[in-house]
C-alpha cells in the first residue's frame, strides 16, 4: 500500500497534474455555481479535454470538477436562494437566511470549510474500504460478473427514474445501444446498417455528452426567459475568509453530515440531494436548539455542505472497486475512466495500483484547490451568475462539438451525440432519467461478454449463475430491490386512493 | 392538473421502437458456437423487454391524460417549443457546415445565430429600439468572434486537438 501511495503520490505531483487538477477544480465551480448546469455535465465537457493525458492527470481533472462543483452550488443557494446543483438545497435553509441577516461572508465560508472537510474525510475513508472490496472482488468469475452488472442495472434503474419501469426502460436502452457494433464472439455485425463508424460500436463520449450536456442545453433553451434575470444579491464579499474553527466548533454537524454523505454515497442513485436533507435532518434532531435551524443557524449549513463532498469519496467506493457507480456525475466518471483506459474493478487495484492511490491523492488534492479557489476566487463567481444565459448556452453547445469532434474527426459523432442529446431531453422530460442510460451502455457489455463466456466455460449450463455463492446474492439482492419498489409503488397508490375513498 | 400528450406519444413511440429492433433482430444471422448464445440473444431479449415494460406506461400515461381533464394542454409555451427547434435546427446546420467551411467560420456563424436567434424567438428583439438592436446584433457578432477564435486556440494549441482551419 505504502509503494502504491509513493507511485501515486509521483504521478500526482507533476506540475502539469497538479494543473489540470486545478483546472478542472475552477470549471467545476463555475459549472456548479449556476443553476441548472450540473457536476455530470461539467466533467461531460472535460472528457475530451483530458482524451490525451496521462490517467491520473486527467481522472484528478475530472474529479476536480466533481469536487469543485459540489461546493460551489452552495454560493447561489446562500446569496440568491437558488440552489446550483440539487444537493445545495438544503444549504438554502440556512445560508440565505444567514446572508439576509448581513453574514453571507460567513456562511460562504462555513459552507467552504465543512464541503473541504467532507471531501478530505470521504477520501480517507474511500482509501480505507475500497482496495478491501476490490481484493474481495477478485474472487469474482464470470458468473459473478454477470450477476453485478444485473445488480448494477437494477439497482440504479430502481431508483434513479420517478418509475421503476421508466427506470428500467432506459437502462435496457443503454444495454440495447451497446450491442450495436460487430459481436465480440461471432463478429457478426448488428444493427451497422453499412455505417462504418458503427463497426466499432457505439462511441461512449457522443452518448455521454449527448445525454448528460446537449439534453442539458436543450432544457435550458426550451425553458429559457429573457425577461428572467438573477438579481444581484446585493451582498458584497471580496473574501469569503475560511471558518475553520467554527466549523470544528459545530463538530457533529459536521460528522453527521460526513457519516450521511459515506453511508448514501455508495448506494446507487440515491444521490446528493439524499445525503444532504438527511445530514440536516439528523443534525436538527439532536440539536439541544432545533428551533433554530431555518434561521441561519451555522450547524445546518455545516452538516449539508460537508455530506456534499463526502458523498463524492463514498459514490467512488463502488465506482472504482466494482465499477458500479453511485450516480449521474460517477456514471459519467466511470465513462472518462473507460475512454482513459482505466478499467475500474478490482483487476485495477491489482494491476495499476499507482493510479488507484494516484486517483485517491488527486481527489485529496482537489479538495485543496476548491479551498483555496472558493476562498480567493469568490467576487469573480458571483460575477459568473450574471453571465446571459444565450450566450452561455452556445458557448457550452460549442464546446460539447468539439469536444466530441477533436477526439476523432468523425462528423458521424456530432450526429450521433445531438441525436443521444435530444433522446436525454425526453427521456428527462418524461421520467426516464438519463443515467440508467449510461449504465446500460456501460454494463451491458459486461454482462452480455461474461454471461456468453460463462455459458461457454459450463457448456451451455445456466445453473452455476443461480448456484455460486457471490452470483446468487447478487441476483437476489436485485431481484428484492425491485420485488421492494414494486411494494413501495403499490403503497404510495393504495394511500391516497383511501384517503379518497374516505373523504367521500 | 395540465395534460401532456407528449408523455403518452413518447410510450407509444418505445413500444413501436421496440417491436422494429424486435423484429430487425431476428434477422440477425445465427452462427452456432457450442455453449454459446446466438448474436440475436440479447438484442431481442431487450427488445422485447422495452417493449413488455412500455406498454403499461403507455395504458398508464395515457389514463393520466384522460384524466388530467381538459385545464390546458402542458405541450410547453410556444416560445419554448421554437427555442427547441432552433437550437437543434441550428445545431443540425452546425454540424452540416462544419468541416465545410472550417471551424471558425462556421462556430462564428453558429454563436451568432444562436445569440440573435434566441432574442428573436424570446421576444426581446421586438421590445428593442434600432440603436439597440444594432448595438446587440454587435455584441453578438463581437461574442461569436472572440468565442471561436479563443477556443481554437485553446483546443489546437494547448490541448493540441486538431479541429477544421
Amino acid at each position: 500500500m505504502i509503494a502504491g501511495y509513493l507511485d501515486g503520490l509521483g504521478m500526482v505531483l507533476q506540475f502539469g497534474t497538479l494543473l489540470a487538477i486545478a483546472g478542472g477544480t475552477l470549471l467545476g465551480i463555475i459549472m456548479g455555481a449556476l443553476p441548472g448546469l450540473t457536476s455530470a455535465m461539467a466533467v461531460a465537457l472535460l472528457l475530451p479535454v483530458t482524451f490525451g493525458m496521462p490517467p491520473v492527470m486527467g481522472i484528478g481533472m475530472m474529479l476536480g470538477a466533481l469536487c469543485g462543483a459540489g461546493a460551489s452550488g452552495s454560493i447561489p443557494a446562500i446569496l440568491l436562494n437558488i440552489p446550483g446543483t440539487p444537493s445545495s438545497v438544503a444549504t438554502t435553509f440556512d445560508g440565505f437566511p444567514m446572508a439576509q441577516k448581513g453574514e453571507a461572508g460567513r456562511a460562504l465560508g462555513l459552507s467552504i470549510v465543512a464541503s473541504f472537510f467532507g471531501g478530505v474525510a470521504s477520501m480517507v475513508i474511500l482509501s480505507l474500504l475500497a482496495p478491501p472490496i476490490a481484493d474481495f472482488a477478485l474472487r469474482f468469475g464470470a458468473a459473478e460478473y454477470f450477476s453485478l452488472s444485473v445488480f448494477g442495472l437494477v439497482i440504479i434503474a430502481s431508483v434513479a427514474g420517478k418509475s421503476l419501469l421508466k427506470g428500467l426502460i432506459a437502462g435496457l436502452l443503454g444495454f440495447f445501444v451497446s450491442t450495436i457494433g460487430t459481436d465480440p464472439i461471432t463478429g457478426v455485425d448488428r444493427f451497422t446498417f453499412g455505417e462504418l463508424s458503427l463497426l466499432t460500436g457505439i462511441n461512449l463520449l457522443p452518448a455521454l455528452i449527448g445525454l448528460f450536456a446537449v439534453s442539458q442545453v436543450l432544457k435550458d433553451a426550451f425553458e429559457y426567459d429573457p425577461n428572467q434575470r438573477l438579481k444581484d444579491s446585493g451582498h458584497r464579499i471580496d473574501v469569503a475568509r475560511p471558518r475553520f474553527m467554527e466549523t470544528l466548533r459545530n463538530w457533529r454537524a459536521l460528522l453527521a453530515g460526513i457519516l450521511s454523505g459515506s453511508v448514501v454515497g455508495p448506494v446507487p442513485g440515491a444521490g446528493g440531494s439524499i445525503a444532504s436533507l438527511v445530514a440536516y435532518d439528523q443534525t436538527r434532531r439532536f440539536s439541544k436548539h432545533p428551533e433554530k435551524f431555518g434561521t441561519g443557524h451555522a450547524p445546518g449549513i455545516v452538516s449539508v455542505e460537508s455530506a456534499n463532498n463526502a458523498l463524492l469519496g463514498g459514490a467512488l467506493i463502488p465506482t472504482l472497486a466494482l465499477g458500479i457507480p453511485g450516480e449521474a456525475a460517477t456514471a459519467v466518471l466511470l465513462g472518462g475512466l473507460m475512454i482513459q483506459g482505466v478499467t475500474p474493478g478490482p483487476m485495477l487495484f491489482d494491476d495499476q495500483s499507482g493510479i488507484v492511490y494516484g486517483i485517491f491523492l488527486a481527489y485529496l488534492v482537489a479538495n485543496i484547490f476548491m479551498l483555496l479557489i472558493m476562498c480567493l476566487g469568490i467576487k469573480l463567481f458571483i460575477r459568473v451568475l450574471m453571465v446571459p444565459r444565450k450566450q452561455l448556452l452556445s458557448a457550452i453547445l460549442v464546446l460539447c462539438f468539439i469536444g466530441v469532434y477533436g477526439v476523432d474527426g468523425d462528423v458521424f459523432n456530432l450526429y450521433l451525440m445531438l441525436g443521444f442529446g435530444i433522446l436525454g431531453y425526453f427521456l428527462n422530460r418524461y421520467d426516464f432519467g438519463t443515467a440508467p442510460v449510461i449504465l446500460g451502455l456501460i454494463l451491458g457489455p459486461i454482462a452480455e461478454s461474461n454471461l456468453r463466456r460463462g455459458l461457454q466455460a459450463f457448456e451451455g449450463d445456466w445453473t452455476p449463475f443461480f448456484t455460486r455463492p457471490i452470483s446468487l446474492t447478487f441476483l437476489v439482492i436485485a431481484v428484492g430491490l425491485l420485488a421492494l419498489t414494486l411494494w413501495q409503488n403499490y403503497r404510495t397508490r393504495r394511500v391516497p386512493a383511501t384517503s379518497s375513498e374516505k373523504g367521500e | 392538473m395540465q395534460r401532456d400528450i407528449g408523455k403518452p406519444l413518447f410510450d407509444l413511440l418505445l413500444v413501436v421502437a421496440s417491436a422494429a429492433a424486435f423484429a430487425v433482430s431476428m434477422t440477425l444471422p445465427n452462427i452456432e458456437i457450442v455453449g454459446d448464445l446466438s448474436p440475436a440473444f440479447f438484442p431481442m431479449l431487450i427488445s422485447a423487454l422495452v417493449f413488455l415494460f412500455a406498454v403499461p406506461c403507455l395504458i398508464k400515461d395515457f389514463r393520466e391524460w384522460q384524466a388530467a381533464g381538459t385545464d390546458g394542454e402542458r405541450t410547453g409555451a410556444p416560445r419554448g417549443v421554437a427555442q427547441w427547434l432552433l437550437i437543434v435546427a441550428l445545431a443540425l446546420v452546425y454540424i452540416l457546415i462544419f468541416e465545410r467551411l472550417g471551424y471558425i467560420v462556421s462556430t462564428a456563424i453558429f454563436v451568432f445565430a444562436c445569440v440573435v436567434g434566441l432574442l428573436l424567438t424570446g421576444g426581446t428583439w421586438r421590445e428593442l429600439t434600432n440603436a439597440r438592436r444594432a448595438k446587440s446584433l454587435a455584441g453578438a457578432a463581437v461574442f461569436a468572434a472572440v468565442l471561436a477564435v479563443v477556443i481554437f486556440y485553446v483546443f489546437t494549441e494547448l490541448f493540441e486537438i486538431p479541429l477544421p482551419g
